[in-house]
């Protein structure tokens, strides 16, 4: 697609780059596999870490020179707050979507008994669950992967759509996410929201059932970007450009739904995920099942990457994601103060400077609405976004 | 002061001297074994934690849920000691601290973590390079072994080809013996008819 030759050189060709064990690493995993780093000039080591917060301080400490991150942990890390504070930016999204939220047996038929059914929705379940707490002196206890991750973000917002308050009526804990699985049979939590394969892997067990997907809560919904510090950019603009375009090609590539079978089969392998093929299969194909025993629903959207402008990051996300970072630390940053650092920190400016080079449409604003298309939709002649709904009840 | 670690020589290494400059050590735990619990029942005023330890997150996750927790955890980073900070990170180390603690007495704690850390590592390089040369070492045997019975030359004879192969790719002695093993073991027929 690119003229490779044009291209400014690469200040630095070896590259260690920086996955968790999650499905939607695929783009980082597959650029490899399909050779798209050695197509612009880059050799990529890739590491696997167990915590955002290894991903972050190998960051700063020119451990890693980039990084898969969760879609709120650049602003929060600008912040500095619950961890080291440091610049970090994104010129790319990298996936839309890919969560959903998971409780144990039990709990998933208390739900059922107070009238829920995953299959009529998010709101169903998110209602029915409030009528389970109702009915009597529940402790609860919930995990999210992170503090700052649209997991946090769509586990309080499905609580709240059935009116179950997050902080007083459930407590919230954060746990690794291959801990989720293993907490969850031994009873340590009721339930959890967590990216793929933590969830089918749950299902498949028969140790929980799932109660909605990320989409669900909000639709097509910035999941990982690609971190580097700032002052990393600043040093290497050339090879930022080379490894955002290798991944834009990888993207693309999984956009094609065809793709998706060699991707469960590479990213199982044991320097990748380690994973069985079983568990990794449901996000990955969209054939996804809620419960172990019951029929695969077909969402083709629950990992999105490529399509509808999946790559740009639009700081219209970034400031909704900053908002909610700030309630979250229970104080209301001042609304310049916001815009300010969402510009500093989603460069959609990277963005439109790889696109170029790609000769792909992209975007001309940085700001889309949320909260207003239940259909995908054209932003601008040849510009389609997916829809973008917030549960609501 | 809480540890945790999964390497438990290693743990046991730091807790040690922890011990000897008068910290007090009140568990040394392996990752994914309850952190939360032990945090809440212990209320250490520092953890140090191994960089791969997955449960960072959750210990990051205290210092914004304070209400949750009498002790709320800090980074060290406030002091913003970037070379510090870095040390640490690639010694494969980090640390909590609890706000009303002194930065200066936690900073000994880390600096201690942080040289057993290195000092194992070191250890682990040194084995690690020691396994390396007596593997090359072994690859050169049986490289040296093949020519003489393939090429019938002599062992000498032998090892000089090895050497200037090597020197002429530009490789190691490993490496290029590694090569000749792989050519004549798959072609031992068309070696010999040589």
């Amino acid at each position: 697609m690119s003229d490779v030759q044009r291209l400014s050189p690469a200040e630095k060709q070896h590259l260690s780059l920086g996955f968790l064990k999650l499905t939607d690493s695929a783009p980082l995993i597959m650029a490899q596999e399909l050779g798209y780093y050695e197509k612009y000039g880059l050799s990529v080591d890739l590491q696997r870490e167990v915590s955002w917060a290894n991903v972050r301080d190998k960051l700063v400490a020119g451990v890693l020179d980039a990084a898969q991150m969760l879609s709120p942990l650049p602003l929060a890390t600008s912040l500095g707050v619950g961890g080291m504070r440091a610049e970090v930016i994104t010129g790319l999204a990298l996936s839309l979507n890919g969560n959903a939220i998971t409780v144990g047996q039990r709990l998933a038929n208390e739900i059922v008994e107070h009238g829920g059914d995953p299959a009529a929705g998010a709101c169903s379940t998110a209602t029915a669950f409030k009528h389970y707490l109702d009915a009597g002196d529940r402790q609860i206890t919930l995990a999210s992967a992170h503090t700052f991750s649209c997991h946090t973000l769509l586990l309080r917002n499905w609580l709240r759509a059935g009116g179950i308050d997050p902080e007083r009526d459930v407590h919230i804990i954060v746990l690794p996410p291959e801990q989720m699985v293993d907490s969850l049979a031994r009873g340590i939590i009721d339930g959890f929201c967590v990216g793929e394969p933590w969830n089918s892997m749950a299902v498949q067990y028969g140790i929980g059932a799932v109660q909605a997907t990320g989409y669900q809560i909000w639709n097509n919904g910035v999941e990982k970007v690609l971190g580097v510090t700032e002052s990393w950019h600043q040093n290497h603009p050339g090879t930022h450009l080379r490894l955002r375009l290798a991944l834009m090609e990888t993207c693309a590539w999984l956009a094609h739904p065809f793709n998706r079978e060699q991707t469960v089969s590479l990213l199982s392998e044991p320097q990748y995920l380690d994973l069985a093929p079983e568990v990794l299969r449901p996000a990955l194909t969209g054939q996804f099942a809620f419960s172990k025993g019951e029929a695969e629903v077909d969402l083709p959207h629950f990992h999105v990457f490529g399509r509808f402008q999946a790559g740009f990051p639009w700081r219209s996300d970034g400031e909704w994601l900053l908002n909610q970072v700030g309630e979250l630390m229970g104080k209301t940053l001042p609304p310049e103060d916001v815009k300010a650092l969402v510009q500093r920190t989603f460069r959609t400016d990277l963005y439109r400077e790889a696109a170029r080079h790609l000769s792909l449409p992209c975007p001309s604003q940085d700001y889309k609405p949320i909260g207003e298309h239940s259909e995908a939709w054209e932003i601008e002649p040849g510009i389609e976004l997916g829809p973008d709904l917030m549960l609501a009840c | 002061m809480i540890l945790v670690d999964d390497d438990r020589s290693r743990a046991t290494s730091v807790e040690s001297k922890l011990r000897d400059v008068g910290f007090d050590v009140l568990s040394v735990i392996p990752t994914a074994s309850g952190l939360l619990y032990q945090m809440a029942q212990q209320e250490p005023d520092v953890v140090i934690i191994a960089l791969d330890s997955p449960d960072r997150d959750v210990l990051e996750s205290l210092s914004i849920a304070s209400s949750h927790n009498p002790r709320p955890v800090v980074m060290f980073s406030e002091s913003g000691d970037q070379g510090f900070i870095t040390d640490a990170i690639r010694a494969g180390v980090t640390a909590y601290q609890a706000q009303d603690i002194s930065a200066e007495r936690v900073r000994a704690a880390i600096d201690i973590a942080v040289a057993q850390f290195s000092a194992f590592n070191n250890l682990r390089e040194e084995l690690d390079e020691t396994r390396r040369q007596l593997e090359e070492r072994k690859l050169v045997e049986k490289a040296k072994g093949l020519l003489m019975s393939v090429h019938k030359v002599d062992e000498e004879e032998a090892f000089s080809t090895l050497r200037k192969l090597a020197m002429d790719k530009n490789r190691t002695l490993g490496e290029v013996a590694k090569e000749v093993i792989d050519i004549l073991e798959r072609n031992p027929i068309k070696g010999q008819s040589r």
